[in-house]
């Protein structure tokens, strides 16, 4: 009894009460974990940073915190330790953001690429996924084409769907965004328009599917997580930004200036109707196209592509004030953002604002919200495939006058003048958007905490449009169409985060939850016509309704979902992810569906074997495999559908979709083995992935012969595969105090193929694009050009028939109907890369990004009418003067014969590979010294010169390798070019003052 | 029991969602499925009003079909000057396979004729009294689409011989099961034009007559003058042209303008797709008149050689143009009103018809053929002819119903030559749409383009 007194009084004798504060940048910092070493007795710094503990003398404590370096400290004689916590300055440990949790990116098993603020601010574009281009591995942006509102295509390793939505699923602060085009013309609009980078803290892209499986059946093109700025301890800060910039035209293309149009078309009318009646014609039409100026002595010589094309500017304004206390953070924030586009008429004005709180309510609770909103205001152009598009301009006469005498726009030109279209009429969209979210956090136990999070995502638009009696086409006294949108979506989630460290050795953290998101969309537009005036242009003035729909639609989806981390000895890791959706879109025998996925990962740095390798820093071995799924296909895509109809003002129904009761999302399953490595210290560190990702089940409108009254039918067929490496390569190449210089590399490879097909592996041919087994994707399907008969300027066609012994015929025709089409080229690239060089020279800093990408090619299929050697009056691309003119002459452009048909028609003659390098932006800035700047109260000013989209280098010969034709919504991920803008080149000077 | 309490709260909060478990069943709002679609009477009655809308389309009735008839015939009567390819390869004879006029053509066609045939594969549940003239106005329909099918794309129907030569599918069975093998070869002509002529005569044993702006008994007698002429059985032409003039309740219009540009059918309208401002869209507008109308400027420009034909200057058929401010080209003044319903069948046609047969058969059934030449020049206000001879009288069908897309049938039938080329020539046959060789195995090409 007495040795047991004396065993416990010893023990009691020894031990004794720590009291400390942990801080960072002298700040307390609240929930930090303090752990003895070897035990499993620790606590937590409270919200002052305070913490107090039970230790014995020569234990050690160690501090942990994500983001921070961790620290361990002796107990020694005294009672108190304070504890300075740094940031974790190895990029290696980052904290990534993974759904429903964030994880170090030291012990991710995942592969997520992981831009912050740095990356993407200040870039003078309004699209904030733009400026995402070149950053991240595997990852390509392209924006359709100059238009500011232009849809943007994002394709995260590569095309994973054919029929469904190929764009990723956009989380902000844990709400899934809105991101459907909404756009009542042809030409889409990109619906996260409404962001501005300026709020934003970092993206992190889930790229693999181990890393996506936990957003299950929406994960199959990737994840893109968006958080936003927190406040952060102390003193309220006061940034503000300012920059204004003029854009021009990456590109403009030759055209024939009226010496060089009367030339080629009188020789193209002589050519078909001979000397006499084709001078005569060609003569005729010149009187015509002049509009009573004087073609003959050169009176005129328009270039329409200046009109179309303009020089604009691009302004940005951001205020943002954060700060907080041991209680409460907040961050507010307001941005303006005005582009002039490079298109005339083609404008926006964007108005953001945000507040995000939280509040340690006790040691326990935390709550917080975040709310945002924003209006975006659009001046829109038509469509690519209108007339009245400015850049179908270019097809005018340089004979044509733009403007009459007083100033208007000539009516009488070959094809409608847009500019009567600029000045008398517009398209007006307003986006309207508010996103926010309210979250309770409740901490039950040191090891136990439960999140609940509701969000909301509203997307209110509004078209506006009014096309006046002098526009062309207008013959109804006017005519106005109006339209009201609004897309909700809201988002309740709940999960448990179990946290667990035992001895150590084993850190395991579980998460499980449940979510509900529940979508309502609502549509309505009214078109009138007869107005009394111009002067009135607001639908209630019109005297005739002729048009009015609504439209209401809805979605749901339930899951549930699990994942663990476990890892040992910080050296061997594991997790598994699971998640069980069910979606109101889906056939009901097929509504739920279960997405799992595995990973592992091995610090072999870790290991004793290699701990004398000095200059390795650090190895980490991962391998994942998951299965993520693709429920991008539209709210009622499996019934069959008949819908109301009106024939002289009398009901009717008409059908309008074959049945498929099986419709389900596609499947995705993937497999990734990346080597992520610092070698000196991290100075040299990276990463390399290798990645299979089949996509089974596509979803696909499937042809089907027309005579059965439909044309196509939706079905779950067909597997495509991409597969490819990435390297990262991140190099700190010069570190001082007051010097260094990072340069960035990612390159990636995707090979895209069609491994099987329904029907036999029967081709699925849409115009110039084929879906065939063992190809890429939508790769191009024409007959094959041959060039010119030097005998007789003949165009001529390969007939591509096939041998006997199987090889293609390369005999030629000057019948294209006798030519068979041939695979040739893909609208993907698949090489893409990036590099990114940041140099800081006291108070300079110089950073800059170039781009490539490499085996696309684009079909220009407005060529039968640019480049067509004077079939039609439309002006030619400067390159058909190489056409034909006599025997022995070697070209590829065929004798100009008006109205000839000659090699007009849709073939190889217009495709052309696509390959460019891009200076996607550079921005050099330098900061005033804080000495100089102090006096007037500021503590930070910076000045900075940016340009976007700086210089291009590409043999493609059209407007810009990545414009592409936005008429028709599937018209971009085919790669064709019809009449589309370039991309806007950009350049800002601006400042950031902090004070 | 403060675990109690937390593990209570958790359980609560996600019972809460299990519930919502129910949401995930969503009927779409808008529209109806298939079993309800096709299971009253109702909306039987409805898809046939359906069936209609899907005719009266831009790429059919709506006016590419009547559009593209005429380019196909016209060598320097008219010319195509507008920007569209596909028209231009029509009117220069010069077809791809992969014109999507006339791919858009045939689809629709049979778009139309699988929502007659789902009306008439469901007949049995339409309101008894409603059941005959549901039924025959699906018949008429389906041999409507049939008929201009098997004209474009079939050879020549040649009197007397077996026209065993490809025509088109026939698909007879309303189509509900996508899921299924879909491929169907081309009948013959002889058998389109057999079905065609069954249906449109069930058709006529159906139907009442006057049936307001839907066929009606007269309806299909009018297109069986039409589809006999094209056979060239005369007889069968004349008996069915006269029963039309002598015994339905149309009437030519006091003037020749009248019979165009009408917001509600004229007197002389047998049929015609109905146009408002609120639905249908007239495409013979967007390309043949000026902009002022709705249209695209003046895509077709009328030639002297076209106004050289009349030979009476107060024939109001010979100034029946105006000049295009857009391109200064001659326009047609059939089109002019935008919301103008199109006339698809006009009774002047049968008056033209029955002075043709007559002529032919030497008979005068009804009236002679000169008078009937006469009443339809004397209503344009033309001097009257003496005498009329075959040639006059195919003259007269040029003159009073060019721009209303019967050249090329004419001309076919007639077996003249368009240009140089002969009337059987390959080139005056639509290729199969390329999209649909793609999908449907079973399909023969016509000659002449590729395989």
């Amino acid at each position: 009894m007495l040795l047991i007194a004396f065993v416990v009084h010893t023990s009691f004798a020894q031990e004794k009460t720590i009291t400390g504060t942990v801080s960072a940048e002298g700040l307390p910092l609240p929930g930090v974990n303090i752990l003895i070493k070897g035990t499993t007795s620790g606590t937590q710094t409270d919200f002052d940073g305070n913490y107090s503990i039970q230790a014995s003398p020569g234990q050690i404590l160690v501090f942990t915190y994500i983001g921070m370096t961790t620290m361990e400290m002796e107990v020694g004689e005294g009672n108190s330790i304070n504890v300075s916590m740094t940031e974790d300055a190895q990029a290696l440990d980052e904290v990534i953001i993974v759904g429903y949790g964030t994880q170090s990116k030291r012990k991710l098993t995942d592969n997520v690429a992981k831009l912050t603020s740095d990356d993407i601010s200040e870039i003078p574009t309004p699209g904030l996924q733009n400026s995402l281009s070149g950053k991240a591995a595997g990852v390509q942006v392209t924006q359709t084409n100059g238009k500011v509102e232009g849809g943007i295509n994002i394709r995260i390793r590569g095309v994973a769907s054919i029929g469904a939505g190929a764009e990723p699923l956009y989380v902000l602060d844990g709400v899934p965004l809105i991101n459907d085009n909404e756009s009542s013309t042809d030409a889409p609009t990109n619906p996260l328009i409404t962001l501005s980078s300026n709020e934003i803290e970092s993206i992190d892209i889930l790229k693999d599917a181990s890393a996506s499986a936990i957003y299950g059946s929406r994960g199959a093109n990737g994840v893109v997580l968006i958080t936003t700025k927190k406040g952060k301890q102390g003193k309220g800060t006061f940034a503000l930004n300012m920059s204004h910039g003029i854009s021009r035209p990456t590109n403009k293309r030759e055209w024939l200036n009226a010496d060089e149009y009367i030339e080629l078309f009188t020789e193209a009318a002589i050519n078909t109707y001979g000397q006499e009646e084709g001078t005569a014609r060609a003569e005729g039409m010149f009187d015509d196209l002049s509009s009573g100026t004087d073609w003959r002595n050169r009176e005129v010589s328009t270039d329409w592509q200046d009109l179309a094309l303009q020089n604009g500017y691009v302004t940005d304004a951001d205020l943002s004030l954060s700060g907080g206390n041991e209680k409460t953070n907040y961050f507010f924030s307001g941005a303006y953002h005005d582009t002039k586009g490079i298109i005339r008429g083609n404008e926006m004005e964007r108005v953001t604002a945000r507040v995000n709180l939280t509040h340690q309510l006790s040691d326990k609770f935390r709550t917080g919200a975040n709310i945002s909103f924003s209006r975006t205001e659009i001046d829109r152009i038509a469509n690519d495939n209108a007339f009245v598009t400015p850049m179908q301009a270019i097809a005018q006469s340089p004979l044509s006058p733009a403007f009459l005498d007083n100033g208007d726009p000539n009516p009488s030109t070959l094809y409608s003048n847009f500019l009567l279209q600029d000045k008398h009429a517009f398209f007006n969209t307003v986006i309207r958007r508010v996103t926010g979210r309210a979250f309770g956090e409740y901490q039950f136990l040191p090891f136990l905490k439960f999140n609940s999070d509701f969000g909301y995502d509203l997307y209110y638009q509004t078209e506006d449009s009014y096309t006046g009696r002098l526009a062309p086409f207008q013959s109804t006294n006017g005519e106005a169409f109006v339209s009201s949108l609004g897309t909700e979506s809201y988002v309740f989630s709940n999960y448990l985060t179990f946290t667990k460290n035992i001895a150590d050795i084993h850190d395991i953290e579980v998460v499980a939850g449940m979510e509900y998101n529940n979508s309502n969309r609502r549509f309505e537009s009214v078109t009138g016509i007869e107005f009394p005036s111009d002067d009135f242009q607001s639908i209630s003035s019109a005297a005739e309704i002729t048009g009015g729909g609504g439209e209401r639609s809805r979605n749901t989806f339930l899951s549930y979902f699990a994942r663990a981390t476990y890892s040992l000895h910080d050296k061997y890791l594991f997790k598994a992810s699971i998640r069980r959706d069910g979606s109101s879109r889906f056939g009901k025998d097929k509504q739920f569906g279960t997405f799992s996925s595995l990973s592992a990962g091995w610090i072999l740095s870790e290991e004793n074997f290699l701990a004398g390798f000095d200059a390795l820093s650090f190895l980490k071995l991962r391998a994942s495999w998951g299965q993520t799924g693709n429920a991008n296909i539209g709210n009622y895509a499996w019934w069959s559908l008949y819908e109301a109809i009106s024939y002289n003002q009398r009901p009717g129904i008409s059908p309008i979709q074959a049945e498929n009761p099986f419709l389900t999302w596609e499947k995705v399953e993937q497999y990734d083995i990346g080597l992520e490595y610092g070698f000196w210290n991290n100075r040299i560190s990276g990463e390399i992935d290798y990645y299979v990702k089949d996509s089974d089940g596509l979803i696909l409108e499937n042809p089907l012969p027309m005579t059965s009254g439909r044309d196509f039918i939706t079905r779950n067929v067909g597997l495509i595969q991409n597969k490819g490496v990435e390297f990262v390569l991140n190099t700190r190449n010069i570190v001082k105090d007051d010097f260094t210089w990072n340069t960035s590399i990612n390159l990636s490879k995707n090979k895209n193929e069609v491994k099987e097909l329904p029907d036999d592996g029967a081709d699925i041919i849409t115009g110039e694009n084929i879906i065939r087994e063992g190809k890429p994707l939508n790769a191009f399907y024409l007959i094959e050009y041959a060039g010119v008969d030097p005998d007789n300027g003949d165009a001529l066609f390969y007939t591509n028939t096939t041998n006997p012994d199987g090889s293609l015929s390369k005999e030629t025709t000057t019948n294209p109907n006798e030519a068979n089409r041939i695979v040739t080229g893909q609208p993907f690239a698949d090489w893409i890369g990036g590099l990114t060089n940041t140099i800081l020279y006291k108070g300079i800093d110089f950073s800059f990004t170039f781009q490539g990408e490499w085996g696309a090619s684009i079909y220009n299929a407005g060529g039968v009418y640019q480049s067509a050697n004077g079939d039609y009056w439309d002006n030619q691309s400067r390159d058909q003067l190489r056409r034909w003119q006599q025997p022995g002459d070697i070209t590829d452009v065929p004798q100009a014969r008006l109205f000839g048909s000659n090699g007009v028609t849709q073939s190889t003659r217009y495709l052309q590979e696509a390959d460019f390098i891009r200076l996607r932006n550079l921005t050099l800035g330098y900061t005033l010294p804080e000495s100089a700047i102090e006096k007037i109260g500021l503590s930070k000013l910076r000045v900075y010169f940016t340009g976007f989209n700086v210089l291009t280098i590409t043999g493609y010969d059209g407007y810009d390798p990545e414009a592409r034709s936005d008429a028709g919504s599937t018209a971009a991920g085919r790669g064709i070019d019809f009449y589309s803008a370039p991309a806007a080149s950009t350049y800002s000077i601006g400042f950031n003052i902090n004070f | 029991m403060k675990k109690f309490k937390t593990y209570g709260l958790i359980a609560f909060l996600f019972g809460a969602i299990i519930s919502c478990e129910k949401e995930l069943d969503i009927e779409p709002i808008q529209e109806i499925p298939q079993e309800v679609a096709l299971s009253s009477s109702e909306n039987i009655v409805n898809l046939l009003t359906g069936a209609y809308e899907s005719a009266g389309n831009i790429d059919a009735y709506g006016g590419r079909l009547q559009m593209l008839s005429d380019l196909y015939g016209f060598t320097d009567q008219a010319t195509w000057v507008g920007t569209f390819q596909q028209p231009r390869q029509v009117f220069s004879k010069n077809i791809l396979v992969n014109n999507s006029f006339i791919r858009d053509f045939w689809g629709n066609a049979y778009s139309t004729i699988n929502m007659a045939n789902l009306v008439i594969d469901h007949i049995d549940i339409v309101e008894p009294d409603l059941q005959k003239s549901v039924m025959g106005q699906a018949l008429f329909l389906r041999a409507l689409s049939y008929f201009d099918l098997v004209r474009f794309f079939g050879a020549n129907y040649e009197p007397g011989a077996q026209n065993t030569q490809p025509g088109v599918p026939l698909s007879l069975k309303g189509i509900t099961d996508y899921d299924t093998d879909l491929t169907i070869a081309r009948s013959s002509v002889e058998e389109v034009y057999a079905q065609v002529i069954s249906d449109l005569q069930e058709a006529y044993e159906l139907l009442k007559s006057p049936n307001s702006y839907f066929a009606g008994k007269y309806t299909t007698k009018a297109l069986l003058a039409r589809v006999y002429l094209q056979q060239g059985n005369y007889q069968g032409a004349l008996q069915a042209a006269s029963e039309v003039i002598t015994d339905s309740k149309y009437k030519l219009t006091p003037s020749f303008e009248g019979a165009f540009n009408n917001d509600v059918n004229s007197t002389e309208d047998i049929f015609a797709i109905q146009i408002t401002s609120q639905d249908g869209t007239n495409d013979l507008i967007t390309h043949y008149a000026d902009q002022p109308f709705g249209g695209r400027g003046g895509d077709i420009v009328v030639e002297e050689t076209y106004i050289d034909l009349f030979d009476d200057e107060n024939d109001e058929r010979a100034g029946f143009f105006y000049i295009s401010d857009y391109n200064g080209g001659t326009l047609t003044s059939k089109y002019t009103n935008q919301f103008g319903n199109v006339p698809v069948i006009r009774l002047a046609e049968m008056y033209l018809i029955r002075a043709e047969c007559n002529l032919r058969l030497g008979s005068e059934t009804g009236d002679s053929p000169l008078n009937d030449v006469n009443t339809i020049r004397q209503r344009a206000g033309a001097a009257p002819r003496a005498a009329v001879t075959l040639d006059d009288i195919l003259l007269e069908r040029e003159l009073e119903l060019a721009f209303e897309g019967f050249l090329i049938h004419d001309l076919k039938r007639t077996q003249r030559s368009v240009g140089e080329l002969p009337y059987n020539d390959n080139r005056l046959l639509y290729p199969i749409p390329q999209r649909e060789m793609d999908v449907n195995s079973l399909l023969e090409q016509n000659p002449g383009y590729g395989n």
